[in-house]
């Protein structure tokens, strides 16, 4: 209360709503011009895709031609492009599992260097004997081998990205111990995650953090193939643009496939000929631009493999492969590792049991809605976690105290 | 008897317990019984509230009865649809301390300290609430607490009170003989009273 009252006395103090309205106008503005232009090149670009099935052998040659030397991110055809697949009957029974994790990062100028990964855990049965298993596991980690990686003897910090890392695997290792528990085989299941499989935030690492990280996240998805439970994530509404770099390939002067030759952006003829590049029609388009038109509710469009660099180079047989699903006015991106993309009973047990976690649910998978319910960390527990830490160092006599700054933040002063 | 539910608030005047089944709180005007540190004391309190709603503070449910497919679930047919909702839902119950059991003593007014925090409910037994009901000391607490609904509540237990002996019909008109006492000066609000507690 004290805060906002000085909050209203003082006009310098936080954020200037009437200077940010006048921008938030123009932004919608611009946003709504843009929006009809995009439908009608999003149109045009789904025709010029459709003109190449039966080409898909042709076309994935040009991707894995052009994938050194495109400027964009491509996906490889697997299915026919005009692939356009019903939604699978649903089992009368079926088993799920899901995890989510949160964190709360290591603070710089808290009390001592720490951090805490949350893990929400959901085991969820349907049919006769319908269960729920809602859990969640925090670990503290304050270990000199939880905040450092060592490579010979240079320490890095595990913090920021490489945290989102540790929390990724941690995640999968969570949902792997969750599925020996309880899947037994007996019932037709999934081991749901949230958000992508491939691990982006570790494609610009250097290779000890990537091989650290990722031969433990591997090990996961083998542990899950040999269980032969299939494990796929739901990304709600993808931004990601790798079908879209497929067809720009379709529209490169560049690319000759029977010459091995894939487009080379940073020598492109166009550009060199000072004409607008073809693949300009593509700007800004995203897949789900493309596929959403096509798909009616529960259908899902065709399986692509998501060619960024680190799927291709280190996934091995878990090489992550995707497709798009209507799930209401929602077009969805459901991912899957190899093993189950190659599996057609696998991709419709994911399919249809995707589709009826988000029917349940409302619109999104109610496994992933409760396993981060579970997860979640409020601010009152960020302060509450502070406070026991801060409290405990003290009666353990150990050194400890914020910095000057973190105590500057506490109140504000008059 | 099995515990049916565990302190999660307590004061000096009541406390609200967890229901360890959704939806299974024993019913309005029972007689709980809450353990405490003293192994020889147990306080004794009147359910006067039961609610069910999200653990999550805050949290809301949502009208499920529609299936997104736009199937119609009805009442339980939703439970079994959605096994997490027993998971993420809470029946509670509160109840007004009206006693205490001290080893074999029974107390008809407040005890010298709450019941904690995570110890154990029961629902008390038919000897159990006709040996507590013997005493109308209670009555008078029932009726002047505040923020519970005291007439109702006072009713709702003397019924109980009367069903589990076998002479039900004297305990009515005992009891209605204590009220008399209680509200002489309240003819309105006796008479509504008396008309809960009728014989049949």
């Amino acid at each position: 209360m004290y805060v906002l009252m000085l909050a209203l006395w003082n006009p310098y103090m936080g954020l200037d709503l009437t200077a940010l309205g006048r921008q938030v106008r123009q932004m919608s503005h611009t946003a709504a011009a843009d929006a009809a232009s995009s439908a009608a090149r999003a149109a045009a670009m789904r025709e010029r895709m459709l003109t190449e099935v039966g080409a898909e052998a042709h076309w994935a040659q040009a991707v894995d031609l052009s994938r050194e030397t495109a400027a964009w991110l491509l996906a490889r055809p697997v299915e026919p492009l005009d692939t356009v697949v019903d939604l699978p009957p649903l089992p009368p029974a079926y088993s799920l599992v899901a995890t989510d994790g949160s964190q709360i990062e290591l603070d710089r100028h808290g009390a001592i260097p720490c951090y805490v990964i949350n893990i929400g855990q959901v085991f969820l049965r349907y049919g006769q004997a319908p269960t729920a298993r809602l859990t969640s596991q925090p670990t503290l980690c304050y270990h000199d081998e939880d905040l450092y990686l060592h490579d010979g003897a240079r320490r890095i910090p595990i913090e920021g990205n490489y945290l989102s890392a540790r929390r990724d695997v941690d995640e999968g290792l969570a949902l792997a111990a969750l599925a020996a528990e309880h899947l037994d085989g007996s019932l037709p299941a999934v081991a749901l995650q949230d958000g992508t499989l491939v691990r982006w935030t570790l494609a610009g690492a250097e290779r000890v953090v990537q091989d650290h990280f990722m031969s433990q996240y591997l090990d996961y998805l083998e542990q899950m193939r040999q269980r032969q439970i299939p494990v796929a994530s739901y990304i709600s509404r993808p931004r990601s643009p790798e079908l879209v770099g497929s067809i720009r390939l379709m529209l490169c002067p560049d690319v000759d496939v029977a010459a091995g030759r894939g487009a080379r952006c940073d020598r492109c003829s166009d550009q060199r000929a000072g004409r607008t590049p073809s693949c300009q029609p593509c700007q800004g388009l995203v897949d789900s631009d493309i596929m959403g038109e096509r798909l009616r509710d529960g259908q899902r469009g065709p399986i692509l493999l998501s060619m960024s660099r680190i799927n291709v180079e280190r996934y091995g047989p878990h090489q992550i492969h995707f497709f798009h699903m209507r799930v209401g006015r929602e077009l969805c991106r459901v991912e899957m590792p190899q093993w189950v993309a190659q599996q057609a009973q696998f991709v419709d047990q994911v399919h249809t049991l995707v589709y009826d976690q988000c029917a349940r649910g409302g619109g999104y998978p109610v496994a992933l809605a409760r396993a981060h319910e579970q997860a979640i960390v409020r601010s009152a527990d960020r302060r509450a976690f502070q406070r026991l830490i801060e409290s405990s160092l003290y009666r353990a006599e150990a050194p400890g105290g914020v910095s000057a700054k973190r105590e500057s933040k506490e109140f504000s002063r008059g | 008897m099995q515990r049916i539910a565990e302190v999660i608030e307590s004061n000096t005047t009541r406390f609200t317990a967890g229901a360890y089944e959704l939806h299974s709180a024993p019913p309005f005007g029972a007689l709980v019984r809450a353990a405490t540190r003293d192994a020889q004391l147990a306080v004794y309190g009147l359910v006067y509230e039961i609610r069910t709603g999200s653990k999550e503070p805050g949290g809301r449910a949502v009208v499920r009865g529609r299936t997104y497919s736009g199937r119609e679930l009805f009442d339980d047919q939703i439970y079994f649809e959605n096994p997490d909702l027993a998971e993420v839902l809470q029946t509670e119950f509160s109840a007004l301390t009206v006693g205490f059991l001290e080893q074999t003593a029974l107390y008809h007014y407040l005890p010298p300290h709450p019941p904690p925090v995570h110890y154990s409910v029961y629902q008390c037994s038919a000897d159990e609430l006709v040996h507590f009901s013997e005493d109308y000391a209670c009555f008078r607490s029932i009726l002047f607490a505040s923020q519970v609904p005291n007439d109702e509540l006072l009713a709702a237990y003397i019924r109980s009170a009367a069903r589990v002996r076998p002479a039900g019909r004297d305990y009515l008109v005992r009891a209605g003989r204590e009220l008399a006492g209680l509200l002489k000066d309240d003819y309105d609000r006796l008479a509504a009273l008396l008309r809960r507690i009728r014989p049949v």
